[in-house]
């Protein structure tokens, strides 16, 4: 089921300074990281990532995940916070105006560089990876996993 | 009831079993295979969302679609995963998949169920041009999602002598053609050069361009006319690119080495097809009397294995009309002898880097063949997932002819990931 991202998530995804992180797995499960700034949202809400290599293993691994049902996740790293989106690829534009808006867009920005596809991810959950968020979740949810000095009274003279 | 529909019938076992059955190919290309298989059929309220200034509609090709007709319906479609579904206009007798509007979205639907979404072509701006001898460009070279095919010419002369191959339909069609639309025999070298120009304004719409004919028997050496006119229209083209090369495919008859050399030496062609259409010699010299007669099944294969050494290993290959190994009634006696038989010719093949490929076999109105069935959907799924293996076993790529830049043959599809 698709998720709404917040308008916090949307704002760091359009902003050109994020580190963006696309993690794919391939045939052997064995994961894939890495850095795009090619990442970007789109106006229904899904998540578009514009791939210029047709052979990388970021592009092959997004055909497995098509083809066989399998999950991708993005990170989304800003200056005070970092969020991360499970999400499962819908499409791939490799032909038709998406396409040819991206490969327009791409090339006036970069130069000479080809475009393979826009992949169209849909977001399916979202966590928020801020490290004391995080904590305070999982102390609320999960109170055993804690050392016990931490919740020591304080000893009388030290 | 016809012949068609009593087959379909009976098939052994539905595509939901099939994608059960074969869970290592992916259910998309399963659905591909299936659609080519069957054919479709658009509802009116389909066709109703079609709109001729966006969308490609149907445009001249090489062969005939499996109604007889050449009628103003969208050219073809694709999956989500952006695998082209080449596919004709089917009487709905022979149960074809109904393409239809659901949720305001194009829907391949089976027995009431919705089996994929789906997109329609679209139109290339360079449809909308003539040239300047004032022939439309859509009849000089017609474009596929990624591709441009020129057809330059559509005459076969093995046809001439009553030896077409018996699967094809491609002179009777291309008579229908240039009655009925005024699509020209035989292109003019100046007209395919000027439709490129055209074409490459529109940027990022194509990545291959695609050339094939009939066969032409004449020349000094048998085939050296049919040659000479490929050299001029791949030197027409090569006009409009600032390299040499550029990404192409020739499907053509079986050359010798001097033809393959002036070919390779002098235009831009990068790779070379040319087809053995079904893989074994008895069924060939039955299905494919001239090309039997004029050079035979194991000059033939000599000649694809020696345009490696020309061309390099992963750019030439050979295509099957794959299901016409199974026609009747000369044809293998079952599924499992026609594949075993073919998996062992092309594996000989490709030990001498020659790639094999097919496209679903659809039985035409216009050919010798008409009103055959074609086999089971489980025949080509283990066919695509054969050759594909072959293919990744031997390291062969099939850039030249994969999904993107051809999008006709389900184990080139599969391919996608070598």
């Amino acid at each position: 089921m698709s998720v709404q991202l917040s308008d916090e998530l949307v704002s760091l995804l359009h902003d050109r300074e994020s580190i963006k992180l696309l993690a794919t797995t391939d045939e052997s499960g064995t994961p894939h990281v890495v850095a795009k700034d090619s990442i970007h949202i789109s106006e229904d809400g899904t998540i578009h990532y514009l791939e210029h290599l047709e052979s990388s293993r970021t592009n092959h691994n997004l055909v497995r995940a098509i083809w066989f049902d399998r999950r991708v996740s993005i990170v989304i790293i800003g200056t005070h916070q970092s969020f991360q989106i499970k999400g499962r690829p819908l499409e791939v534009h490799i032909t038709g105006p998406l396409f040819q808006k991206h490969y327009a867009e791409v090339r006036h920005r970069l130069g000479d560089v080809d475009l393979s596809g826009v992949w169209v991810i849909e977001p399916l959950e979202v966590i928020n990876e801020n490290p004391e968020i995080r904590r305070q979740e999982e102390e609320k949810r999960r109170p055993f996993f804690r050392h016990l000095d931490r919740l020591a009274k304080p000893l009388k003279g030290i | 009831m016809s012949l068609a529909l009593a087959g379909t019938l009976h098939a052994a076992l539905s595509l939901n079993e099939i994608v059960a059955k074969y869970p290592d190919i992916p259910r998309l290309i399963i659905i591909k295979t299936d659609v080519q298989r069957r054919g479709i059929h658009y509802t009116e309220r389909a066709l109703s969302i079609v709109d001729p200034a966006i969308h490609q509609i149907r445009s001249p090709y090489l062969f005939g679609s499996r109604d007889g007709a050449i009628k103003p319906l969208p050219e073809s479609l694709l999956l989500r995963d952006g695998t082209t579904i080449f596919v004709d206009p089917t009487p709905l007798e022979q149960n074809p998949y109904q393409v239809d509007l659901v949720e305001g979205r194009l829907a391949l639907v089976d027995n009431g169920e919705v089996v994929e979404f789906v997109r329609l072509w679209e139109k290339p701006l360079y449809y909308d041009q003539k040239t300047s001898s004032g022939i439309p460009m859509s009849h000089i070279a017609s474009a596929r999602p990624q591709r441009l095919n020129i057809f330059q010419s559509s005459y076969c002369h093995f046809w001439a002598e009553q030896k077409g191959c018996r699967f094809c339909d491609i002179v009777n069609h291309n008579k229908q053609q240039k009655h009925e639309l005024g699509v020209p025999v035989r292109l003019k070298p100046e007209d395919v050069s000027e439709t490129i120009r055209e074409a490459l304004k529109e940027p990022g719409r194509f990545t291959n361009i695609c050339l094939t004919a009939g066969s032409v028997l004449k020349g000094k050496d048998l085939f050296d006319h049919e040659v000479d006119y490929y050299i001029e229209t791949l030197l027409a083209i090569g006009e409009n690119f600032a390299t040499k090369k550029f990404p192409s495919e020739l499907i053509s008859s079986a050359f010798n080495e001097k033809q393959l050399i002036r070919l390779y030496e002098q235009t831009g062609i990068m790779s070379y097809t040319s087809d053995l259409e079904v893989l074994n010699e008895e069924k060939f010299n039955w299905i494919c009397p001239g090309k039997a007669d004029t050079l035979g099944y194991n000059e033939w294969k000599k000649r694809l294995i020696r345009a490696v050494d020309i061309f390099g290993k992963g750019n030439v290959g050979t295509g099957l009309v794959g299901g016409v190994e199974l026609a009747k009634p000369y044809g293998f006696g079952s599924e499992n002898e026609a594949l075993e038989a073919t998996f062992e010719e092309a594996e000989s093949l490709a030990v001498n880097g020659v790639t094999t490929f097919f496209i679903v076999w659809v039985p035409r109105p216009g050919s010798d063949f008409r009103g055959q069935q074609n086999p089971s959907l489980e025949y080509f799924v283990r066919l695509a997932s054969g050759l594909h293996q072959i293919r990744a076993k031997y390291r062969l790529s099939i850039d030249f002819n994969d999904y993107r830049r051809c999008g006709n043959h389900p184990d080139t599809d599969l391919s996608r990931l070598l």
